[in-house]
Order: C-alpha cells, then structure tokens, then sequence
C-alpha cells in the first residue's frame, strides 16, 4: 500500500476543513514549512456546506443594543441548556472578527446604505444579527475560503479520496487509511496531526436536506477506532423542507416575514410560540408542524401522498422576493412548478443537522474515555464540543465551523511549534488488515445475496418512520431491532461493480456500513433518553426533566452494540430556566 | 486517457443546439477565412504590376472577361466583406466599449444572461438584414455587369 | 417508457448503452440516472451531490446541450422541438475521459489558480487583521456579484469554441473569475493578473461567440465578464484606473435601540476572560 508523509492531515473540505487549513498555513508563512494534506471524498468546492443558505450570526454592532452576554443566553437558552456555557462564551467572542476577517478576503457580505455589513432577524435571536450574503451565504463563504486557501503552496489536495479507517496507537494518532477512486488502490497518509471536518449524517432518512455525501465517514471511522460520539440522539428537523425531496427552504424566508399555514389557514404558530410566532427556534416550529398534521390539520399532496402544511410568502410583495429571496423563488418554479409571488409552497419538517458528534472539549481536541487522544482534533458538525446542545439556532452552524477552524488550526499550530512531535510508527500489521477487509471481505466477495441498495432504502424508511420528530418507546424499540437487523444482512451484501476505477459500488458498501452503525447510536441512544428536551420529543416523557438528564450521552463500540454513559454539562453562566418564546 | 472528449475543428465550428451569437460567430470565422484566402489571391493579382505597362495592361485584359463562375466567387466574397465588417464594428463596440452587454446585476430566474439580451439580438438581426440588402444589392450589380439585367 | 442512451467508457473502449426506464412525474435527468443505478445497472458511474443544483458536480451533456442533470426536467426536455424519445447522454464536451460520465478535471482547476483568483491589496497586513470591515456600497457590491455566482460545474468550458480549438486558452470560468476580482473595489491587483490575461492565449482569443453565458446553470454571464475585461484592460493602458475601497471606520450610530432585550443576570461569577 502506498503510505505519504505529511505533517498535518484534515479529512473533509467544507467550511470548517478550509478554515482549519487556511489557519495553519497563515500562521505558518512558510517559517516551519509545514505540509498539509487536504483529503475529501469529494472534488473541492463539492462539498454540502455550500447549500448553506441563510445566515452567520455575530455581534457586529454592539452599539445599537447587541452584546455578548445576548448572544450567548440566546444560543444557551436555544440549545435548551444542554450546551456548553464556557464554550458559548468563548464562540461569541470569536465569531465577530470571523466575519469581518473573511469580509477582508472577498465575502460579499449584504451591505446598508453607508457601506456597512447589514444583519436580519433569524429564529430564535432576540436582536437581528444574522450577516448574510443574497440567500447563499455558505456558498459565498465556501467560495472565498477555496480562493483563498489557493494562495498559499504548502498543501496538497486529494480529491475523490475516501477514507476508511482511522489508526490509532493507543491514544496517539497515526494516520488515516482511504481508497484513491481514481485508480482503486489504497493509500495511507501518517501525520503528526489529525483532523477530522467530515460533516453529518442526514442520508440516514428519507426526507433529508442534505446532499447524498451526507453519510457521517468522520463518525464512522471514530466510532470504529473507539472514540466515544456524544449526544447522537439529537437530529435537527428543520421545519421547512420542500415536499416531496426534502430540499432546503431557509429559515431566512421566516426571517423576512413569511407565514406558516396549515390547511384551515389559520397561522396555527400562535398556540405554540406567541410572542416569536414563526421565528421561534426550529425544534419548537418542527414540533408544531408535525402537532398539526398529526391532529389532521395537514394537507395532503395529490402526487406521492405525503402530508405537508403551507408556507406563504405571498404578503411580501415581488420587489422584496426578488431583493431577499431569489434562490427561493427559482427552487418553486423548478421543483414545484409554482410562483411563490402568488402561491403558498407545500413545506414539511425535514432531516438537516446533527448536533452530536466525535467528542472533544473547549479547544477541539478529540477525548476519549480516558483522557485526550493525542495529534487528533475534530471541527464543524462533525465534532460536539458542545456549542448547539439539544438543539442548533439557524445561523450558529456556519459560524461554528469559521470559530473552530480558527481554533483548531491555532492549537495544532502551537502543538507542532511548541511540542514538535516525531511522526509516529504504524502498529504491526494495521495497514494489511485493513486493506484484507476492504479487498477480500467487501469488493471480492463472492457469496451473499444482498443488495446493498436495497439495505439502504430500508434503513432510511425505518428511520424516517420510527425515529423522526415525536418518538414512542415502542417505535424506538422496533426501530433498534430492525437496525440490528439490516445490519446482519449487511454481512451478506455482494457487489456487483468489480472493477477498480471508481467504484461507487464500493464506496455506497461502506458508507452504508457507517450509517447503520450510526442509526443504531442514535435510535438506542433516544431510547435511553426518557425526557424531551431541545430537539429529541419523547410523546411518552413530555417534560424537560434537569435532576436526572441535565448531563451528555457517550456512546462507544461495544462487542456487540454501543454502551452508554454520561458526562455532566458545563454550567458556568446560567441555571436552566423553562425554555418559552 | 489524455485525448479530450469531443474537441476539434469541427466541434468548435458547430452551431447546432446553441444561442444566435454562436451562429454569427460561426459564420465570421468562415468569411475570416474567405477573406483571408482573397486577400493573397489580391496580393498575387497585384504583383502583375511589377511586370511593366505590358503585364499589367494583360492581366487587366483578363479581368474584364470573366466568366459566371468567377463572378459568383466575387459576389460571394462581397458578402463576406459585408458580413464581417459589420459584424466585426458591432464585436468592437461590444468588446472595446462595453456596449449591448448589460449592467452587472442579481442573477434572476431563468438566468437569460444580459449579454445575449434584447439589445445585442436586435443589433444582430439589424446588422443581418442590412447586409442581405447590400449583398442583393451586389449581386445585381455584377448581373448588370454580364448584361443578364439592365441597370 | 423513456429510452435512455448514454455514452459508456471504461478506460480503453467507448460504447453506446442503452436503458429503458419509466420517469415519474416531475423527475430530473438525475432521477432517473439513480433508477438505473441502482436497479439495472450498478457499475454506471458520474458525479452527484446535492441534488439541487448548488455544488456542480452533475454536469454532463444532455441531448447535445451542456447542462446539469439535476436541473434538467425530464418533461422540458419532451417539449423540445426535435426530441424523438430518446435521452441522449454523454460526457462534457473537451475534458479527458475517466470513466463513463466522470471527466477529469485538473487542467479546469489549474486554470483557475494560474489567475490568482483571491483579493490581493498593496499592504498584505490588511489581510491579516480586521478590526472593522472595508465599507462598500450596495452599489459597488452590484458591479461584481454576478460573477461570484459561479459554481465550478465546467459547463461553460465544455460549451466554448476556443476552447475546443486551443489547449491553453484560459477559459471562460477562470477569465470571468479575474474579472470579478478586478472589478471588487477591495481589490488592487490588476498588474499581478495582467501578464496572464493580457495575452495571446489569454483574454484575447475569446472571440464572443456567446455560448458560456448560454449554458451556465446559474446566469453569471461570463461572456459579459470577458467582454468587460477587455475593457478594463485597455482603459488602464490609456486612461487611469479607479480607486480602491476604504476601510470602515465606527460610525456614531443613528438609531439606538433603548428597549432593545437584556439577557438575564449571570447566576455564577465568571472567571476573568475565558476567550483569547
């Protein structure tokens, strides 16, 4: 197998992987020479983050009434206090020189008349500081950090590679193993740090807004080298996604004024959330949207059948569409076939952003059961630090990946300065059983009669069905069985792609691996969880119950499943207090 | 493989499945070449003045009994003097100036792009129209020139 | 039922394929490559991600026309004059070959970063540190903004002419992509691009034939930026150029929000500073 030398290597080239590399080679400038690897599955500028739409949140004008302490009690009181308070503190002070340092470097943020950078409302903010770009602010922002990154020379891209598996030595980081889809051949890469920036795990449903690269490959491969994923029971259902795919309406619609509608067309928001009404946090709406289409207030699609409630953006006027919302205006024509200047669109809670992630304290360190992993950091959706608790605001995710980009590339800047690690040796014997797995056990296997496609529409509709928005005991207790199920058969799947030029086939087979495994973290880890707090809704424990769940849930590989245990949450700022808007 | 799918002369010259602009731009290059080919045939014409009185007086002899074919040859090369000078003024306003391309402005569903808008497809059906109308204009006059049409 | 015919390659031989398929109704080109992926044939490849046309990687040439595939309809593409029920696929035109409908795409990628597509200002500190934003009119925000639009899908430069002719042109995204920086007011250089755009295989072979703005998926109108650029290009050999941007200084707010919403009083003292 071919094995490269790098000194720092970052799986995954979203918002929070280019930020990171950015950082480590702007601090670098050339004085230590260090190398940087930058590996994805995907070509770069591919990446998910660039459907992000509607806005990133900082405190920009501290003059007109915004302040930090603001900030962070409304993404605390957002997350439904299960975030970490000294985290939040740090993130709201960082996130303001994000924005004006990536404004530097080309973001054409929206400006006010006087040529300052302009800020709207967003959900569950109680001051408007949401910056955005036209309605694509995550594409704008993807698009000058890849500029960006291509001043600098000291980092090589490896695109279209997919990683496998993580290697560690103890708690000591090694390398990571992937497959070239190019030519088919693995390749190691040994680094003296490691970062993992790989994203969510959305494909997991149905009804999704993520991309189909969405399939969780930096939870896998940590869950698979035994590091603990933390909080993974809780899924953002963001309530507006297009009927029937599940497509992306942002939250930036809310913010300009739209109404929600169900098929009475009443704004039904006014029981739920009357003072915020259709700008209260996104599990609060999700949670009202599907109260709604559950007591029959929900209209149905003639086409495929799937019941749906209306957003109206019909009061705006075409000047203000046109001005705020073109994207959105253009997705209804094609996707729909509708105007939304005169015609409500059929909306419905979809799949979009897990809050959990690998598990790793204030600084981005990745932390295991027993203490810190070292040389290994994660950033973005893919780590929990946990800034989101239970539940994410709109416009905390992208400024999230910008902070820890800043402060992952700082610290692992300072590690290599400062500690100067040798590059570690490979444990006997590693790199030939995993190639054996891939190779023999998966691509030339020739008994088993499983489809893997088959396997994966199963998955999605069990956890589309059983582990959505409201969830029961027994539905989470059939949910469990019917994963451990799929991943028997998973065992016996046989492909039919033998060839070694990029094989999807291949790569499909093993990221269906890591979904199960993660679908079977999250339905067990919700079953274990007997209270409804931020976005996890338990019909059978409705209440928020802090004596005994105010704490993070670990789950780690176990011989056959994960084991729970629990880790309390950092309060350093405010006591839970009843969470209403 | 390093040989890029579908390139080539004959690729680059086809119009078929593509906006107005790409047909004009085709039909530019053809009389380009037209051109280009009569602009040596004319160098090589004109060096017979090297050859005196009596050389020159010849070929001039030559030239005033033509026969039809060399005639549509000649029309044909009028009309692609016409064509790409015209066009080659409205390329030039185009490219030297900025004109008939637009303002900047927000993208706008279906994205019709300015550049290829109103004004640039009523200065190309213009341009055409006059230069048919100066091409018919030519023909007649060389028919005149053969005695087939009284001028 | 639909028949589908797409171009297949597996390194050594190319073949047409054909599959027949029955679209639902309101489906995309990408629908229904899915369908045949994952029911008739598994070993078909070509790039996806987003399924709604924000990332560019579905590009591929439908019925003789570059576009995305999960943007093309399959009904708009019935109501076409000349369809005669078959869906034509192949690979983008003037990109090697990988595998079937997956083309190679580094020369693209190349030239994009041989025009130093990033901001670049006389002082380079003014990169590093931003204690306020540069200020910027929504007016001068409008004289560029159309041209960051751009998604990196390459279907222009499977559209171009030129580039079909000539290997080392340009074109079409990179040359819109130094348009967008020259026209930025935050930017300052335009004589660090000059020697690449101001030559021979640079701005000056493109020849506005028109149909990169006629297929981009997303209206950035690089034929518009080209034509501009030569513009610019010859103003500043003659005439001056413009004036950069201005960093922001803070303003005295005019509105104040007096009732705007405290947050609640902190129940634990805080230790002194916890950022950096």
């Amino acid at each position: 197998m071919e094995q490269l030398d790098y000194d720092v290597i970052i799986v995954g080239s979203g918002l929070a992987g280019l930020r990171t590399a950015i950082e480590i080679l702007r601090r670098d400038n050339g004085r230590l020479g260090i190398k940087v690897a930058l590996i994805s599955k995907l070509y770069l500028m591919r990446s998910h983050s660039v459907s992000a739409e509607g806005g990133t949140s900082a405190v920009l004008y501290p003059e007109e009434g915004d302040s930090f302490e603001l900030y962070a009690w409304d993404t605390i009181k957002g997350s439904d206090f299960l975030a970490d308070q000294d985290a939040v503190w740090r993130f709201v002070h960082l996130a303001t020189q994000e924005i004006r340092l990536i404004e530097r470097w080309g973001v054409p943020w929206n400006r006010r008349e006087d040529g300052r950078i302009e800020q709207r409302w967003f959900g569950g903010l109680s001051f408007p500081r949401a910056t955005y770009a036209q309605d694509k602010t995550g594409f704008f922002e993807m698009r000058t950090l890849y500029d960006t990154l291509l001043k600098y020379d000291n980092w090589d891209r490896f695109d279209e590679h997919f990683v496998t598996s993580l290697v560690l030595d103890g708690n000591k980081f090694v390398g990571f193993n992937t497959i070239d889809l190019k030519t088919g051949n693995m390749r190691f890469f040994r680094g003296k740090a490691g970062i993992i920036a790989t994203g969510g795990n959305g494909q997991m449903y149905r009804i999704t807004s993520t991309a189909s690269s969405s399939t969780g490959d930096g939870y896998g491969i940590a869950y698979n080298a035994g590091i603990p994923l933390k909080d993974m029971e809780f899924v953002q259902f963001h309530p507006t996604g297009l009927v029937p795919k599940g497509l992306l309406i942002t939250e930036a619609a809310r913010g300009e004024g739209a109404y929600l509608k169900n098929a009475d067309g009443e704004r039904f928001m006014k029981k739920y959330a009357p003072s915020k009404m259709e700008l209260a946090p996104r599990d609060i709406v999700s949670r009202s949207i599907m109260t709604e289409i559950r007591e029959g207030r929900g209209v149905k699609d003639e086409a495929t059948g799937i019941q749906h409630v209306w957003l109206d953006m019909t009061h705006l006027g075409k000047e203000k569409i046109e001005q705020k919302l073109p994207f959105i205006r253009e997705m209804g024509f094609k996707y729909v076939g509708i105007d939304i200047v005169n015609e409500p669109m059929p909306v419905r809670p979809t799949t979009h952003y897990e809050m959990g992630g690998i598990n790793t304290d204030i600084d981005g360190k990745v932390q295991s059961l027993s203490g810190p992993i070292k040389g290994l950091w994660a950033a973005g959706e893919a780590a929990c630090v946990s800034i989101q608790g239970s539940n994410r605001l709109g416009s905390n995710g992208t400024n999230e990946c910008l902070v820890y980009g800043y402060i992952v590339g700082n610290d692992v800047y300072n590690y290599i300065l400062k500690e100067n690690p040798p590059m570690p040796n490979i444990p006997a014997g590693k790199l030939e059983q995993e190639q054996d797995r891939i190779f023999s056990g998966i691509l030339g296997k020739e008994s088993g009669g499983e489809d893997v496609y088959q396997i994966k529409d199963e998955l999605k509709d069990t956890m589309e069905k059983y582990v959505h928005v409201y969830r029961t005991a027994e539905e989470l207790e059939t949910a469990v069985k019917k994963v451990k199920e799929l991943k028997n058969r998973y065992k016996d799947i046989r492909l039919t792609d033998r060839g070694h030029t990029f094989n999807y086939n291949l790569q499909h087979a093993l990221e269906l691996g890591f979904l199960l495994d993660q679908a079977e973290i999250t339905a067990f880890g919700a079953l274990m969880r007997t209270e409804s707090r931020g976005a996890h809704a338990r019909l059978d424990y409705p209440k928020r119950d802090d004596e005994h769940w105010l704490k993070h849930t670990l789950a780690v590989k176990g011989a056959d499943g994960p084991s729970f245990s629990y880790i309390p949450v950092r309060i350093t700022m405010w006591k839970p207090v009843a969470r209403v808007y | 493989m390093n040989k890029r799918y579908k390139s080539g002369l004959f690729n680059s010259l086809n119009p078929t499945r593509y906006n107005l602009e790409r047909w004009s731009y085709t039909l530019h290059r053809i009389t380009g070449v037209i051109l280009a080919l009569f602009l040596i045939a004319h160098i090589f014409e004109i060096y017979h003045v090297t050859l005196g009185i009596a050389g020159w007086n010849q070929t001039m002899e030559e030239l005033s009994n033509l026969g039809v074919i060399e005639l549509i040859g000649m029309w044909i090369i009028a009309g692609s003097a016409l064509y790409h000078g015209a066009n080659g003024l409205r390329l030039i306003l185009n490219e030297v100036f900025g004109l008939l391309l637009g303002k900047p402005r927000l993208p706008e569903y279906p994205y019709s792009p300015l550049s290829l808008g109103r004004n640039q497809k009523i200065a190309i059906y213009t341009i055409t129209l006059i230069v048919v109308a100066l091409w018919i204009w030519a023909g007649l006059y060389l028919l005149a020139g053969l005695g087939i049409v009284r001028w | 039922m639909t028949r589908v015919r797409i171009l297949r390659n597996d390194g050594s031989k190319q073949w047409w394929q054909e599959y027949d398929v029955e679209p639902r109704k309101g489906s995309t080109v990408l629908d229904l490559l899915l369908n045949i992926r994952e029911t008739h044939d598994h070993t078909l490849a070509f790039r996806h991600s987003c399924q709604m046309g924000s990332c560019g990687s579905c590009g591929m040439v439908i019925n003789g026309k570059p576009s995305l595939a999960c943007q093309t309809r399959i009904a708009d593409l019935k109501s076409e004059p000349l369809f005669n029920d078959t869906i034509r696929i192949e690979p983008l035109y003037s990109y090697p070959v990988i595998k079937d409908l997956v083309v190679d795409l580094d020369d693209f990628v190349n030239k994009h970063k041989s025009i130093k597509p990033y901001i670049i200002r006389k002082n380079p500190e003014e990169l590093e540190e931003a204690p306020m934003e540069f200020r910027v009119t929504p007016a001068e925000n409008l004289n560029f903004i159309q041209f960051d639009y751009c998604i990196m899908c390459g279907l222009c430069v499977a559209a171009c002419p030129t580039v079909s002719l000539d290997p080392q042109f340009t074109g079409p995204q990179a040359l819109a992509q130094a348009y967008r920086y020259i026209a930025d007011p935050r930017d300052e250089g335009f004589n660090e691009r000059q020697s690449i755009l101001d030559t021979s295989h640079g701005v000056w072979r493109c020849h506005f034939a028109g149909s990169c703005s006629y297929v981009c998926p997303k209206g950035v109108d690089p034929a518009k930026a080209i034509q501009l650029l030569k513009r610019e290009i010859l103003k500043r050999k003659f005439v001056r150029g413009k004036a950069g941007a201005s960093v922001a200084v803070v303003v005295q707010p005019e509105k104040s929000i007096s009732n705007a919403p405290k947050a609640p009083p902190l129940d634990f003292k805080m230790e002194a500073d916890q950022h950096e």
